[in-house]
């Protein structure tokens, strides 16, 4: 009877640590990207990645109808610029927090139209700023760390959107 | 000697806390997954209001997917029940979606492009080869097919990590999807994915 409630303790204890576990998972990930992606490039700065291929796997997943670029950021040295000229195609803007939220995101599509052949120019602030304190447009990263991803359709001709990546940048402020 | 029992215990709890959450993770995409036939998405995919699992599963299986907003994910992993095989020959028929753009990509169960001679990893709305009426069909197979060619294989992390039923699975990428999408994930209109025959 006593190895019966081990048993029942043991399972019911694992059923709720699936769930903790489950908690931690995406914060691991995401430091495992952030460390294996701060090797291949400087914290802080924007990288254009080549055209997606079989190689391509510090992130799961990645579309080959995308060129991407992104910049693993660290505000505890103060906020970031960036900037970006949107191109005509699909382009698209998203803020992740280092639990993979999805935290904010800029794009050409539906209202946001208007962008195209515009620069966006954002202040990336930190979790502990105030955002009116800064002028034009200003994100708040719920997180000191976390990554930003451009995204900019690589379908057909890619001349443009490769061009409106490499002409983008991340630098602090 | 009690310490031990304790120590076992926690171990052990441990262990099996692990196997319950990989079986978890491992059977899609958690409570708020939607079916639309064979495909799967899940609407709170990046966003912050995603349960627990979900985001778990994100984080290993689509890290840095964007809100459904901005673009939904349908995956299809098996047709009637039936895992994605290798030595299986697949159709998906369809046509035009209601999305800005759209794409279709085979994933190895290692969730990365799978290698390939050809460099073909997905087709699109664009560089799909369309009949008159504007529909499409896409030849899902190991051995070259005529037509719109999608060609799979063996995945390219080492077999002895594989844990899903899977050998490969499908991705449909719907960007700034529209409102059917977005009201009626579960009856919106996809490609359908059938067998073509198993070798």
């Amino acid at each position: 009877m006593k190895w019966l409630k081990w048993c029942v303790g043991v399972f019911l204890c694992a059923w709720v640590g699936q769930y903790l576990l489950a908690m931690v998972v995406p914060n691991l990930v995401m430091e495992l990207v952030y460390h294996r992606g701060g090797k291949l490039m400087e914290y802080n700065t924007l990288a254009v990645r080549p055209r997606p291929d079989e190689s391509m796997r510090l992130v799961v997943r990645p579309s080959p109808d995308l060129l991407y670029a992104n910049c693993i950021y660290n505000l505890e040295q103060g906020p970031l610029i960036i900037q970006a000229p949107v191109p005509k195609r699909y382009w698209s803007m998203q803020f992740y927090q280092m639990n993979t939220n999805n935290f904010a995101g800029i794009t050409n599509q539906r209202d946001e139209r208007d962008r195209v052949g515009t620069v966006v120019n954002v202040t990336l602030i930190g979790p502990d700023k105030n955002a009116a304190d800064y002028p034009g447009e200003v994100i708040q990263s719920p997180t000191q760390r976390g990554m930003l991803l451009l995204r900019a359709s690589a379908i057909g001709d890619d001349t443009a959107s490769r061009a409106a990546l490499e002409q983008s940048s991340c630098r602090p402020a | 000697m009690k310490i031990f029992r304790w120590l076992a215990a926690a171990l052990l709890t441990l262990v099996i806390a692990v196997i319950l959450m990989v079986r978890t993770i491992g059977s899609g995409l958690g409570e708020m997954s939607v079916a639309n036939g064979n495909w799967v998405t899940n609407v709170s995919t990046g966003s912050a209001d995603a349960g627990v699992m979900l985001k778990a599963t994100i984080a290993i299986g689509g890290l840095l997917a964007s809100t459904r907003e901005n673009s939904m994910y349908y995956r299809l992993n098996s047709v009637a029940g039936e895992s994605l095989r290798l030595n299986c020959r697949y159709r998906i028929a369809g046509d035009d979606y209601d999305a800005d753009w759209w794409s279709i990509t085979a994933y190895g169960w290692d969730n990365y492009l799978i290698p390939n001679k050809q460099k073909r990893y997905s087709f699109n709305n664009e560089n799909i080869v369309r009949r008159e009426d504007g529909s499409w069909v896409i030849t899902i197979a190991s051995e070259q097919q005529a037509g719109n060619w999608l060609p799979v294989g063996p995945s390219g992390a080492p077999t002895w990590r594989k844990l899903p039923d899977y050998d490969f699975d499908l991705l449909l990428r719907l960007y700034t999807p529209g409102r059917s999408y977005l009201e009626q994930p579960q009856s919106a209109a996809l490609p359908t994915v059938t067998v073509e025959g198993c070798s």
